[in-house]
């Protein structure tokens, strides 16, 4: 089974969750096409992307939210990209840039590296590479130097290379944003969210 | 106190074959914590109104008042947010979002903190540094509604911001414009949207003033008691839509001059 990323933007997915939120949480997802006039298969990428971020199941062709789409829907802009970031960190895919990004050397990845790591985990790289840093911006994961062309971490981890800076204080934000009271998983529940990153990649 | 008068104004331009009129004794207010929306069909003057109402033109007859005054220059109480975003693309989305404010002569150890606030609530953070050729259709209109809401205005003016957009990304636009209005603690106190989609309008505002062709003239002011968000489904939400419908139909021989409900005649109760 191919994996991949679909093209599809954080703006696009939280429209159709503002739209299954109109439908009670609850909708056939022939329906909600049918309520913005698009075919299935125009609003299926977005809807993908938030059964991968945990938003909503699908099941018999029906639309879900979970709990935790739920409290997106009825949270502010911020708490909203709080739990975005939340949730794609989740992801192998996002995981394995992260790491990438603190272990290179100048916390910051050329496109060129970047199409190889999005090649391990998806199949259509250069495709998707273009999306994917479009979800990692949005949810501020790292920021993108379109006139270097590379990824750049946002917040620099323990350098060696400035000894005179300090550590990051434990639980330390990547932003001002508060994420706490938005982790979606009771802590003991880590092996369980470990099955759940490896079907996160495997959008079929 | 009305925010906004607009006051039987009449609006015509000349052309080689003698003056064309765009609209005719256009009248109504907008209020405090107001949320209006302006439809009628392509051509009866609906961006042009509020080009008038932001003082980037001026009417042919009538008045229009902001807080009791006349606007005679352009109004630094009001910002416009436009259909086609209208964003330097030589400029990055920080600089773009700063703009406004520049041009108002805000000195720049003010205008950064600004930039981030606005950046910040309208979920830019992490484009502060992207050019609009690297943005999404719905990001780029989110930094249209930044830089407008950044130079805090009393009202923000919307002309078609979501016909541009995709039908899932004008979703979840039209969410966000509803909560940072909802929002007390953020500009603006009110919100004069023009659009040609009804659900559209019926589903953002109390009240929808409905315009006839051209020349433009008030058919009808409905206001829409509905509570948020609105479930477009309910029977309620159609009967408000078919009334709308129904009167902008109606509203076609005005060419003729014509049968039409006065002005307000049809405000809802």
């Amino acid at each position: 089974m191919p994996t991949t990323y679909p093209k599809s933007s954080p703006t696009e997915m939280m429209g159709l969750l503002v739209l299954l939120k109109g439908h009670k949480g609850s909708e056939d997802v022939a329906r909600l096409a049918d309520d913005l006039d698009l075919e299935i298969d125009e609003i299926l990428p977005a809807l993908e992307y938030a059964e991968v971020l945990q938003l909503v199941t699908v099941s018999d062709g029906r639309a879900t939210f979970t709990d935790l789409g739920k409290r997106f829907v009825a949270a502010s802009i911020r708490e909203r990209k709080a739990i975005l970031r939340d949730q794609l960190k989740r992801t192998t895919l996002f995981r394995t840039l992260m790491r990438a990004l603190e272990s290179a050397p100048d916390h910051s990845l050329s496109d060129e590296q970047l199409s190889q790591i999005v090649s391990f985990t998806t199949a259509q790289a250069d495709e998707a590479v273009q999306n994917i840093v479009n979800w990692g911006r949005y949810a501020e994961l790292f920021r993108y130097d379109s006139d270097e062309r590379r990824l750049v971490a946002r917040r620099r981890p323990t350098s060696n290379r400035s000894p005179a800076s300090k550590p990051p204080p434990p639980g330390a934000s990547a932003s001002t944003l508060g994420t706490g009271g938005l982790t979606p998983h009771a802590p003991g529940s880590s092996g369980r969210s470990a099955e759940k990153e490896t079907a996160a990649v495997a959008i079929s | 106190m009305a925010l906004i008068r607009v006051e039987h104004v009449d609006k015509s331009f000349p052309t080689r074959h003698g003056s064309i009129s765009i609209m005719q004794d256009i009248t109504f207010d907008v209020k405090d914590s107001d949320f209006l929306a302006i439809v009628g069909p392509s051509g009866c003057g609906k961006s042009t109104l509020l080009r008038l109402i932001q003082g980037l033109d001026r009417p042919t007859a009538g008045q229009i008042l902001f807080r009791d005054q006349p606007v005679n220059s352009v109004s630094k109480q009001m910002a416009m947010v436009f259909q086609s975003f209208a964003l330097f693309p030589w400029l990055t989305v920080s600089q773009n979002v700063a703009f406004g404010l520049e041009a108002l002569g805000w000195s720049a150890d003010r205008i950064h903190p600004q930039v981030e606030r606005y950046i910040e609530v309208t979920g830019l953070d992490g484009f502060q540094e992207a050019y609009p050729r690297e943005l999404s259709g719905g990001m780029r209109q989110r930094v249209g509604l930044a830089r407008a809401l950044a130079v805090e205005p009393a009202v923000l003016l919307m002309d078609e911001p979501f016909s541009a957009l995709d039908p899932l990304t004008a979703e979840s636009l039209r969410d966000e414009v509803l909560q940072l209005w909802q929002d007390p603690s953020l500009p603006p106190e009110a919100v004069l949207l023009v659009s040609h989609n009804i659900e559209e309008a019926i589903e953002l505002a109390d009240r929808v003033i409905v315009l006839s062709r051209r020349p433009g003239r008030v058919l009808a002011e409905v206001t829409v008691d509905l509570p948020r968000p609105r479930d477009r489904k309910s029977t309620a939400f159609y009967e408000f839509t078919d009334r709308v419908y129904s009167l902008i139909t109606e509203g076609r021989p005005s060419l003729a001059g014509t049968e039409l409900p006065a002005n307000g005649d049809a405000r809802a109760g």
